[in-house]
């Protein structure tokens, strides 16, 4: 993907060599030409990428951010393997506000969930004799009828009564997988709640963990969702130019000012028509996909107006000129030439987007878009910390830890943003 | 553009942004009042016909006064320090009862005056209730003044051929005869009183018409015509229904297709309310009220804000909403509104020519809007506040044991409804083995904290000479059977339950307590959703749920309020319950005149609901207040009513 | 002048565009979205909101609402009367509301600016250093932690730690300082970011560098030749960022208990006020395009080849 304008593009023949000069001299011309062919296949090589790369390996802060991400992401994808506390489970007699501390917790303890001789495991083992010996008497009937049934009484069983239920919401098939070879791994045990507990008796270091992958999610989904609009409607409106590119900047002017609200009750009870539900449903669209796409809709507004303001700054550049001058589409200028050139800026507006997008996450949830409880986002755990948050009696690690959290992520985006924009920067090239 | 143009831009940007910051550095800084108290959000209005809230009461009992207020009775009750409060006499100092419960004679104070200095009469009152009565003044509490003989059909519009009417004619101020009338229904237009003859109406709008244009009903309505054979009035203003009348034709529209010439628009016909002897007033100071029904209530509504009386030469002059604002409203409680700003404050000072001034301890008075919980209690800590009345839930427990700290049952219940026509609620089993399975005892203990009451009744204690019916009686290893019986043996095979209820922290942790314990004890799996307000309201109404939660105050102290609520069809009923056998102990129990005996029949309709359960009743609300130490007079009540004359400053100990 | 002129003749004339699509869309949204103004946990009776609907004209048809509503905002300047704060018309709500809004945003404004300006110039002056590093780490904190959250921290801190300031209200200048300063912080954050990347792309180019071989002193040659150049994105923020924070903040409003505009706009959407919710968003916009415009005016103003368009 060699798109900068410092390569040499693609489609530009060798220059022919001249008929006029002796055999010798052509031969050496050969040569040379050879030699110079070679150079520039090597030099098309380093392409814009491998040649960001590299300079963002130079950057330590952006390299240990990255590796903070992306063990971040790793570790929000393996939570339901993690030896973590149940993340819905609410002690409320015994374990509310408990600040950090470091005594372990047996899982499946406590006692309004009946569980046998109060743990997991047991009754783990107790509900799979319970299905093993419905299984030794659905083998021993021979009434196909009765088999039936019994295969019913199992399945039916196994959904409804598995005591994982009891500990986790709504697992998927994966999540449930991860979650037996987290028993099998660690069985009773989980981590203390170092971070504390919430007000209804909740461990918080898991609830910010099964919150990471609510919010990591909303946030990069919708961000890319913003991207994706808002950087072809700004190039094309900059490149463009004219009236078209009034009436589509008029048009955000317009948007900016539609209060989105309206949109946003708008679109809930829409979604909740029956009707709508079922389309969807048949067409196995969940309602959390329409959430990420509502909110990278609202956010393209300000990503379009960046990417045109560089644009047309661009936009008389040589390599634009050269671009068109050898007959380049202008879908393929835009796409091929400008947009990587304005990379730098959408990053750095990227980093920015996604905190605001978390905490728009939490907003919504209050207008009844979002993740239901006893789900939870980071935004949302923030929102309820700070409610925490009183002079009469400090609640501090309500706030403190999904706070840390959010902001830990936010400054390593942040750094890498920084590394990746002044990577992708030629300007930037010989200044490290 | 020229570098002198360049530098006279940025010299005027610059003073641009001192005289920016001059003018953000003045401020009218109001000096703090003696008193303030958090007041929640914004007042919808301060006119007591329309009010409706608790924050707006608080507000309008201190400048309003009626013909009774609630007043301590005796000394606090020594168990629970609850300090009672009844009726006692405010604008009135005295009144009588017939035998038989169904006329009240008020006799006012000598010498009671509106702040402008004019006299409060017994004619301001009896203008006041028929105001409050209006159709146009849309008072949400007019019912409560619906015992009043023709008052209900006054209220609702509804008049029938025979009737004794008034028909107010179209010239209220600023209406032509050909305009769009104006919606100030005080002053009235030209009022002529007669006997409603006969009502003519064009053709009905067929169904389809009716669909395809949603006015078509009310289009038809304004084409009616009414036929009024119209009485004079003699001297004293008083109709002479029996003499000579003339025969006039009124109606809305005279573009209906029934209009001739001669018709006159009006603003429609109702009942003569005022000249049917509901109300009484043979002197300025005197009132009598006479009730088709001897509800056992009415001196709790006669103190409730509705039926204050408004001062009516300012009503008239500035019109509503108008006469509300801070310089042109007249009062006559013992605070007097001096300034009203949004979001920020109701001021109050105190009314030094209420008669009752000398007991007025407090001088000002600021009723402190805010949303935030922890800010009104940052307030209260640093000394900015003297009076928190919604303390956060999360630190409850923390203020639960300190000195300032007062809670008291309420007359309110939490509950939530059932959509009894969506499987698998339809099955009385289900909704029974629900009820069964909450732990209401975690809830109020663990989650609200302050002393609620779990409910398994839908009729809070309090009532008096009212025994509530006998409740369920939570127990999970019977709501498992029950599930069973209803075919959803283990929890297998019973479809998700959602929960809906409106955005709040309080609701929410109290909904996921519910799913958890539906959870471990029955296996349902419940979801949760949450809406802001207006959609939240839109669901249940349009009974568009499956759970909703759903609170209730009493509208009146009687336990009525509570049960009539459910009657088939009701409009605040919203579960689809209907039972025959309730509607019609409901309906005996408002014609019963054996007080005794009512309380029975309300019991046994209770009872009924108990076994049906169209809604699961989770606990009975109690008050929070915390007040500064230095406050002395405050007691907590079950009304929640706190009126300020009773309140004053010890200096010593601020 | 006279481009100044014509410029000005036309942004009036797309504001006036711009404000009747807005108008409209807004109208069929508020329309289309479930629930009534009138609703409340005690369902209205049917006649009783009837007689509401007939006194706030929502009887009529919707297209006579639409028309009867821009009539009379046009003619007569009336946003007619709010729908749930009953005693006032949506005019007297932004009246009361407007400046105080406005007075916070300037403090919050001028703290932004005086703040995040000077820590752009030096962290880019000083590339590299210490001051820009924890400087610009200040920054994305700034950005990162949600001003609910550092209002809060923030009151602990200011109100109970060190009781420099009152904890909530409006009405001094000390119960001002800490609202203006949650509010100035993110935008302080994101101007001297801003700042800093501009100053270091003006800071390699010719002119720059022609500026030092002259001789000029290092203080010259920032405050005069980089700083106004990397002023521009700078300045394209603060337009929309003004209009954001002019309206008001949701949070802060409820944090500090202020009667300022910004929690109208949600809550007059929630509880489906017609008239105030279309009141503020009219408001929004107008307040949005005059920004912009000014944000215009001054890049023609910092940069002698911008040409207003």
């Amino acid at each position: 993907m060699s798109t900068e304008p410092r390569t040499l593009p693609a489609d530009t023949a060798p220059p022919e060599p001249s008929p006029a000069l002796s055999e010798l001299a052509a031969q050496e011309q050969q040569l040379t030409l050879d030699r110079l062919l070679e150079e520039s296949r090597q030099i098309r090589g380093t392409s814009l990428w491998s040649d960001a790369w590299r300079r963002l390996k130079r950057r330590r802060t952006a390299m240990i951010s990255m590796v903070g991400l992306v063990v971040l992401v790793l570790l929000a994808v393996l939570t339901p393997l993690l030896p973590l506390q149940s993340p819905i489970d609410k002690d409320l007699k015994y374990r509310r506000l408990l600040p950090p501390e470091l005594t372990p917790v047996t899982m499946g303890s406590r006692e309004g969930l009946d569980f046998a001789e109060q743990s997991l495991v047991a009754e783990l083992k107790r509900f799979n004799a319970e299905i093993a010996e419905l299984q030794q008497q659905r083998n021993a009937t021979t009434d196909s009828a009765e088999r039936k049934r019994i295969d019913e009484i199992i399945a039916g069983r196994t959904k409804v009564e598995h005591p994982f239920n009891q500990l986790w919401n709504q697992l998927g098939p994966v999540s449930w997988t991860m979650c037996q070879m987290r028993v099998a791994m660690f069985g009773d045990y989980a981590i203390p709640s170092l971070f504390g507990t919430d007000k209804l008796g909740r461990d918080l270091l898991s609830r910010v963990f099964w919150g990471a992958r609510v919010s990591l999610i909303v946030g990069v989904v919708a961000t890319l969702v913003s991207l994706v609009i808002g950087v072809s409607y700004g190039a094309i409106a900059g490149y463009v130019g004219g009236w078209v590119d009034a009436v589509m900047m008029r048009i955000v002017d317009i948007l900016y000012s539609i209060p989105f609200i309206f949109v946003v009750i708008f679109l809930i009870t829409f979604l909740g028509e029956d009707s709508v539900k079922a389309w969807l449903q048949a067409r196995g669209i969940e309602q959390i996909t329409i959430f990420y796409f509502v909110i990278g809709a609202i956010y393209w507004l300000t990503m379009s107006r960046v990417v045109r303001g560089q644009v047309l700054s661009l936009r008389h550049e040589q390599f634009i000129e050269a671009a068109r001058t050898i007959g380049a589409s202008p879908l393929r200028i835009v796409f091929r030439h400008l947009v990587p050139n304005v990379l730098g800026v959408v990053i750095v507006y990227l980093t920015l987007t996604i905190p605001a997008v978390m905490l728009f996450e939490a907003f919504l949830s209050f207008l009844g878009l979002g993740v239901a409880p006893p789900d939870v986002s980071w935004g949302q755990l923030l929102n309820d910390g700070v409610e925490a948050l009183s002079s009469v009696k400090l609640f501090w690690w309500v706030v403190v830890f999904p706070g840390a959290a959010l902001a830990a992520t936010l400054f390593a985006l942040n750094f890498l943003g920084d590394g990746v924009r002044d990577a992708l920067d030629p300007k930037m090239k010989n200044r490290d | 553009m020229s570098p002198e143009a360049r530098k006279a831009f940025l010299t005027i940007a610059a003073v641009c942004v001192v005289a920016a910051l001059g003018w953000a550095s003045l401020f009218d800084s109001l000096p703090p009042a003696e008193f303030s108290l958090q007041s929640g959000s914004d007042v919808k209005t301060l006119d007591p016909a329309r009010a409706t809230g608790n924050i707006e009461g608080r507000i309008l009992f201190e400048i309003f006064e009626g013909l009774l207020k609630k007043m301590p009775e005796g000394d606090p009750d020594p168990v629970n320090g609850l300090q009672a409060m009844t009726p006692q006499p405010g604008m009135a100092e005295s009144y009588e009862v017939s035998n038989d419960n169904r006329r009240y004679t008020f006799k006012l104070r000598d010498g009671v005056r509106w702040t402008d200095g004019t006299p409060v009469t017994s004619y301001d009152f009896a203008w006041s209730w028929q105001r409050v009565l209006h159709p146009a003044t849309a008072s949400e509490y007019a019912f409560h003044l619906h015992a009043i003989p023709f008052a209900k059909a006054y209220n609702e519009g509804v008049v029938e051929v025979g009737d004794r009417v008034e028909v107010e004619l179209w010239d209220r101020p600023g209406e032509t005869p050909t305009g769009r009338g104006t919606h100030q229904n005080f002053p009235r237009g030209t009022i002529l009183y007669g006997t409603l003859r006969e009502i003519r109406k064009p053709p009905e709008p067929t169904a389809e018409q009716k669909k395809a244009n949603p006015d078509a009903e009310s289009e038809w309505t304004e084409q009616w015509l009414y036929v009024v054979d119209v009485a004079k009035l003699d001297q004293d203003g008083q109709v002479d229904w029996d003499g000579p009348t003339e025969r006039q034709t009124f109606s809305a529209n005279l573009q209906s297709p029934l209009a001739d010439e001669t018709t006159q628009r009006s603003h429609g016909v109702l009942v003569a309310f005022d000249k049917l002897g509901g109300l009484e007033t043979p002197d300025p100071r005197t009132l009598i009220v006479n009730l088709t029904d001897p509800i056992p209530y009415f001196p709790n509504l006669v103190a409730f804000y509705t039926l204050f009386p408004v001062h009516r030469p300012t009503v008239e002059k500035y019109g509503s909403p108008m006469f509300t604002k801070a310089e042109n409203i007249v009062t006559n409680g013992p605070f007097k509104l001096q300034l009203r700003r949004l979001r920020d404050r109701v001021r109050l000072v105190k009314n030094e020519d209420y008669y009752d001034a000398d007991k007025v301890s407090l001088k000002s008075v600021d009723f402190l809007s805010m949303e935030g919980e922890n800010t009104a209690l940052n307030m209260y800590e640093t000394g900015q506040l003297d009076w928190v009345t919604m303390p956060p839930e999360t630190v409850r427990e923390v203020l639960k044991d300190r000195e300032d700290f007062y809670t008291a049952p309420q007359l309110s219940v939490y509950f939530y409804r059932l959509n009894v026509a969506r499987p698998p609620l339809d099955n009385v089993l289900v909704r029974r083995a629900i009820a069964m399975a909450i732990d209401r005892v975690e809830i109020v203990e663990e989650v609200t904290k302050t002393g609620q009451i779990p409910a398994t009744t839908i009729v809070p204690p309090g009532f008096a000479g009212y025994e509530s019916a006998k409740g369920f009686e939570p127990n999970v290893a019977r709501a498992r059977e029950l599930l069973a019986e209803a075919g959803y043996p283990g929890g297998r095979g019973i479809p998700r339950l959602t929960i809906l209820y409106n955005t709040s922290e309080g609701h929410r942790s109290i909904a996921e307590v519910v799913q958890q314990q539906l959870q471990n004890n029955l296996n349902i799996a419940v979801e949760l959703q949450n809406m802001e307000w207006g959609s939240f309201l839109d669901k249940v109404q349009q009974t568009d749920y499956q759970v909703a939660r759903a609170g209730w105050i009493a509208d009146y102290p009687d336990p009525n309020t509570f049960l009539d609520m459910w009657v088939t069809g009701g409009p605040q009923n919203n579960t689809n319950w209907s039972n025959a056998e309730f509607d019609k102990l409901i309906a005996e129990a408002a014609r019963e005149t054996d007080p005794q005996e009512r309380m029975k029949i309300l019991q046994r309709a209770e009872q009924i609901w108990v076994d049906e359960l169209p809604a699961i009743p989770m606990y009975f609300y109690t008050s929070i207040n915390i007040v500064k130490p230095y406050v002395r007079g405050f007691a907590p009540t079950a009304q929640d009513v706190h009126p300020l004359q009773l309140l004053s400053i010890d200096p010593s100990r601020r | 002048m006279r481009n100044l002129a014509g410029y000005l003749i036309r942004r009036t004339g797309w504001m006036l565009l711009t404000l009747w699509i807005v108008y409209t869309v807004s109208f069929i949204l508020m329309r289309s979205v479930p629930g009534n103004p009138f609703s409340s946990e005690r369902t209205v009776p049917a006649a009783i909101e009837r007689q509401l609907r007939a006194r706030y004209n929502l009887d009529a048809t919707p297209t006579r609402q639409y028309i009867d509503y821009a009539l009379g905002i046009v003619t007569r300047g009336d946003l007619g009367w709010s729908l749930r704060l009953e005693d006032y018309s949506v005019n007297q709500v932004l009246a009361e509301g407007f400046p105080v809004s406005a007075s916070l945003a300037i403090f919050g404004l001028v703290f932004a600016v005086g703040l995040g300006i000077p820590a752009g110039v030096i962290s880019a002056v000083y590339r590299g250093s210490l001051a820009d590093v924890s400087m610009m780490a200040a920054a994305v904190l700034g950005i990162a932690v949600p001003n609910f959250v550092l209002a809060s921290l923030a009151i602990l801190l200011f109100v109970f730690g060190l009781a420099w300031f009152p904890a909530a209200g409006w009405g001094t200048f000390n119960q001002i300082v800490l609202p203006a300063l949650c509010l100035g912080a993110p935008v302080a954050a994101y101007i001297a970011r801003l700042t800093r990347a501009g100053m270091l792309e003006v800071l390699t180019r010719e002119h720059v560098r022609t500026a030092r071989a002259k001789g000029l002193s290092d203080q010259a040659v920032i405050l005069k030749h980089v700083l106004p150049g990397a002023m521009l994105p700078v300045v394209s923020y603060l337009g929309p960022a003004t209009a954001g924070v002019l309206t008001g903040s949701l949070v802060l409003e409820k944090i500090f208990a202020l009667p300022g505009m910004g929690s109208h706009f949600i809550n007059a959407a929630l509880q489906r006020d017609y008239t105030l919710a279309m009141g503020m968003v009219l408001t929004y916009t107008v307040i949005l395009f005059v920004m912009n415009s000014i944000v215009d005016i001054s890049y023609a103003v910092i940069d002698p080849r911008v040409k207003l368009q």
